[in-house]
């Protein structure tokens, strides 16, 4: 195993020791760095204070993904070019998370934006006003959400206008 | 007596601004006198929904719809693009390509700078300055058209490489320009240290400290103006970057002046880069042949774009089309630092303290300043902003 790839070991199992191996779902070194961690919901802000600490400070962005029954939100975590990819996966009727812009504000504009276009509650976060969509845009109609094709949204959009 | 905070400051909303633009944002201050006290920043008045679109395409596609989320850095998005699928598809691009597709974002790089450099004159009255970068940077974007066919969106990169070679003639032309601009940037570099003029306008204005930068992750040339060693370049290597020697330029002022000379100095790093990789371009076949359909997976690119860290993430399912494709652009990750740099001060100093991110909404033409209070509202324009700027610097 190279250095790098001892590295990356080590940062999980550092993870894993800190949170509960049992709270760490799914681990995968993609390549030299590249780590994607999915960890409970309940884990989420213990893992991202042991990494901040580990100094993963920089975050990327707040990828959501819709998964169908669920909501996949990644967090891409920065240390020197070693990108770390937290995932949790909450329910589509019960969309809440904690923030983490109390651990990392620079996470601000991207838990706005995730909650604008996938309706994910960030609880505890300091304005989750609408940041991207119109102040005329339909409550309730998350754009990325798989269920709205763009002929949904068009025809919704031009409802309400 | 003291008044309470309410009675004593006012709120001035800028922007949104002109549609054509990318990104265009509206910032509303809370000032007290001339002091801004408070920003909440507004964006989304050109969400063109992209990300929804490219679920919607093919990979090919969404390649060239990509290539449009920027009209100045569209190289840096195709770029981006391009690795991520490259990667989703377990290929490699070969030597060539990787080479091509170095030069061509570094000639994006200094295009971009030489753009940066011109506005950012403009911001302080400063148009002679302006005059000059912006004849130089048609040098750049002459070469750029010479070796992609295209001035802005260059439809040369491709997932599995670049779509054409750079031919004899082009390497000899860029040679020649590269002389041309490492020539002029070293004139602008020797003038901006002494030009008192710029020195005072920029100087000690739009402060963010290293803490600040990082804790709120701040990206590119503003994160290395606050003396911040970061440059995905050489983090997180792309492209031929591995292969080609260059600096990651700090500088450790924190305020605009030092972002126009990180910009200075990176344009000759860049020109540095495109030396490098002309002379040592290898040989051999500038793309290999890419499946239409994308295998289940989940990959991340970067890329250190003019602007800082540009981001795409795509999960794959499979398909000839992306299950999800989320882009982060550099603007989007220092809209909080440019808060938090605009606090504390002067209303006059807000357009070169906003330029100095170099947005992607340097000309915001509505600017309205409302009377909080009494419920009064003055419509400004960008123009009227930035001679108001002028003047109230002319008077002191």
């Amino acid at each position: 195993m190279s250095p790098a790839q001892e590295n990356q070991v080590n940062i999980i199992e550092g993870l894993k020791e800190r949170i509960g191996g049992g709270n760490v779902l799914e681990t995968r070194i993609a390549r030299v760095r590249r780590i994607f961690l999915t960890v409970k919901v309940e884990a989420l802000k213990a893992a991202v204070n042991h990494l901040a600490a580990q100094g993963f400070k920089h975050i990327t962005t707040i990828s959501g993904i819709d998964l169908g029954d669920s909501i996949g939100v990644v967090y891409h975590l920065d240390r020197e070019g070693l990108q770390l990819s937290v995932k949790v996966v909450v329910p589509e009727n019960n969309p809440v998370l904690p923030t983490i812009t109390d651990i990392i504000p620079g996470a601000v504009l991207y838990e706005r934006e995730v909650h604008d276009l996938l309706g994910v509650v960030f609880e505890g976060h300091p304005d989750l006003s609408r940041l991207v969509l119109p102040e005329k845009w339909p409550d309730g109609l998350y754009p990325l959400r798989k269920k709205h094709s763009v002929e949904d949204i068009k025809r919704m959009v031009n409802e309400v206008a | 007596m003291k008044l309470p905070e309410s009675e004593t400051t006012f709120q001035i909303p800028i922007g949104p601004q002109h549609p054509a633009l990318a990104e265009s944002e509206n910032f509303t201050f809370t000032v007290d006198g001339e002091t801004v006290v408070d920003v909440k920043a507004r964006l989304g008045y050109v969400h063109r929904g992209i990300e929804k679109a490219l679920e919607n395409g093919t990979y090919i596609q969404n390649l060239y719809l990509i290539e449009r989320i920027c009209g100045i850095c569209s190289h840096a998005h195709t770029l981006c693009y391009s690795q991520n699928i490259d990667e989703a598809l377990g290929i490699e691009a070969p030597p060539r390509a990787r080479f091509i597709r170095t030069i061509v974002a570094e000639l994006g790089r200094v295009h971009s700078h030489y753009l940066w450099l011109g506005l950012a004159g403009h911001e302080i009255g400063f148009d002679t300055l302006f005059m000059y970068t912006w004849r130089d940077r048609e040098v750049v974007m002459d070469l750029q058209e010479l070796i992609t066919g295209n001035r802005v969106n260059f439809a040369l990169f491709t997932i599995g490489g670049v779509r054409r070679d750079i031919t004899p003639y082009a390497i000899e032309q860029v040679r020649k320009g590269v002389k041309t601009l490492e020539e002029r940037i070293q004139y602008y570099k020797k003038m901006c240290a002494k030009e008192v003029t710029l020195l005072k306008r920029t100087v000690g204005v739009g402060v963010l400290k290293p803490s600040q930068a990082i804790n709120l992750c701040a990206v590119g040339p503003l994160l290395r103006a606050s003396g911040v060693k970061r440059d995905i370049r050489k983090d997180d290597p792309h492209a031929a970057y591995d292969e080609v020697p260059f600096n990651v330029i700090t500088y450790d002022g924190c305020d605009v002046a030092s972002r126009l000379f990180v910009r200075v100095d990176e344009v000759v790093e860049s020109l540095n880069i495109i030396r490098y990789a002309l002379e040592h371009l290898p040989d051999g076949p500038i793309r290999v042949k890419v499946p239409r359909r994308v295998p289940t997976h989940e990959t991340i690119s970067r890329v250190e774009a003019p602007r800082g860290e540009l981001f795409h993430y795509v999960k794959s399912n499979g398909t000839d089309k992306p299950e999800r494709y989320k882009v982060r652009t550099p603007t989007l990750a220092n809209i909080p630092s440019v808060c938090e740099m605009l606090k504390g001060g002067y209303v006059a100093d807000i357009p070169i303290t906003l330029a100095s991110i170099d947005p992607c909404f340097c000309c915001t033409d509505r600017v309205a300043i409302v009377d909080a209070v009494k419920g009064k509202k003055r419509v400004w324009t960008w123009e009227q902003l930035s001679r108001y700027s002028e003047k109230w610097h002319g008077r002191r």
